[in-house]
């Protein structure tokens, strides 16, 4: 373990031409306590009919997932956090 | 499902047929996709998204809605040595292809003598459950299934899904792989717990004619395929709180048939319900039950079975809800052999 831990942020994955400020996570590909690869794909989210795979911005743990299955957000909220290995 | 473990990556079962197409696709250039919106759209249930990237379009070729045609081709492209994989869109289309498929996919290697193999991929989109009516709602299982010269392949969850579509396009025959829709996984369509699972990354064929016990059990067999594994699943747990204990066995193959595997099963618990979102009639349900009586009729102290009835499949929520057989359906008909 080194460092703080890195969020998996909504916001750095937005898609460039949808308006909506909100979208819906999808499926989530890692379970809690995952090792992964930075660059990995985490989950999947939906914005506007528009799916988007999230990697994982740090290789290391998937140590919480914030945000669920079904869950809605806005843009800027943490879906997840990465303890960087 | 439960067999997944926090390590392991998890796939829906598009991505993990996805997974397997592109991974055949690296290692052997005879293999390509065809299809109505396979390419720039990834298949209307994602059965090819992402290919069109890596490929192109001389590999992922969208083709106009013209299923005589493009089935054809595909057979045409598989006696010449390559290994096309052909998406008919939904499974009810099958109609105004049916020459194509029946007569010539399913059987041009015994009319030619074995001069030619037809190594082809029919993967097609099955199963109701989102209100989208009669004719594109049907998963007409059966009917694949009745006639000789095609394997048939009904993937329930990711990790089956890429093992049979690696073994699916390795196949020097044709082989028809029918996904259900509800099982992909999708946004707009969301799958009930259990078709997402870990996926090993590396390729895996699974063999077809292997039907799988996912749960044992000593009061009942529930026989099942495709999405109303989950449904017979979702029974068992309610039946077990009873003290009811139901094996569920996913067919994963229809042709070949595992009857080993059923008879075992039906000897073990003597009570035999199979369940099956086609239709009632000249269907999967009665072929099982055929199976048992001819081959374990000693052992069978009663059988039912759960299926769509013979209507066409309502548009109406409420109506397709209680047409389609849900889990307690299952369970009551496990309750009423017992």
């Amino acid at each position: 373990m080194s460092g703080d831990r890195v969020a998996v942020d909504t916001a750095a994955v937005w898609p460039d031409d949808v308006e909506a400020e909100e979208g819906v996570v999808v499926n989530w590909f890692a379970r809690e306590g995952r090792a992964v690869n930075e660059g990995e794909t985490l989950c999947e989210i939906q914005v506007e009919k528009v799916s988007v795979d999230v990697p994982a911005p740090k290789a290391g743990e998937l140590v919480e997932i914030v945000l669920g299955e079904d869950d809605e957000f806005v843009k800027g909220d943490t879906l997840a956090w990465i303890q960087p290995s | 499902m439960s067999q997944a473990v926090a390590e392991e990556r998890e796939l829906t079962m598009s991505r993990a047929m996805v997974e397997a197409i592109a991974s055949e696709m690296r290692e052997d250039e005879e293999v390509f996709v065809m299809g109505e919106d396979i390419a720039d759209y990834g298949g209307i249930f994602g059965s090819t998204q992402g290919l069109r990237e890596e490929f192109g379009y001389d590999r992922i070729m969208d083709v106009p809605i013209a299923e005589t045609s493009f089935i054809g081709a595909g057979v045409g492209a598989a006696q010449a040595g390559m290994r096309p994989i052909v998406e008919l869109m939904f499974a009810d289309f099958f109609g105004v292809a049916m020459d194509q498929i029946y007569n010539n996919m399913a059987k041009n290697t015994y009319m030619s003598g074995g001069s030619f193999s037809v190594p082809m991929v029919l993967m097609t989109a099955v199963g109701g459950t989102y209100n989208d009516a009669a004719q594109h709602s049907q998963t007409l299982y059966g009917t694949f299934a009745h006639l000789p010269g095609m394997k048939v392949v009904v993937p329930s969850n990711a990790y089956d899904a890429k093992g049979l579509m690696h073994n699916a396009i390795r196949d020097d025959d044709p082989v028809v792989y029918m996904f259900h829709k509800r099982l992909m996984g999708l946004g707009w369509m969301p799958s009930p717990e259990g078709p997402k699972v870990g996926v090993p990354e590396e390729p895996y064929t699974i063999p077809f004619g292997e039907a799988e016990v996912k749960r044992e059990g000593a009061d009942a067999t529930v026989v099942t395929l495709g999405l109303h594994v989950h449904r017979a699943l979702d029974a068992a747990e309610e039946l077990a709180g009873d003290g009811i204990e139901a094996e569920v066995i996913d067919l994963r193959t229809l042709t070949p048939l595992d009857t080993d595997t059923i008879l075992e099963s039906v000897g073990k618990t003597g009570r035999l319900v199979v369940v099956d979102e086609d239709y009632r009639s000249f269907g999967v349900t009665s072929e099982i039950m055929a199976v048992a009586a001819e081959d374990a009729l000693a052992d069978l102290e009663a059988v039912k079975r759960v299926a769509m009835p013979d209507v066409p499949i309502p548009y109406s929520r409420p109506l397709e809800q209680e047409v389609n057989p849900d889990a307690e359906d299952i369970a009551t008909a496990v309750r009423d052999v017992q």
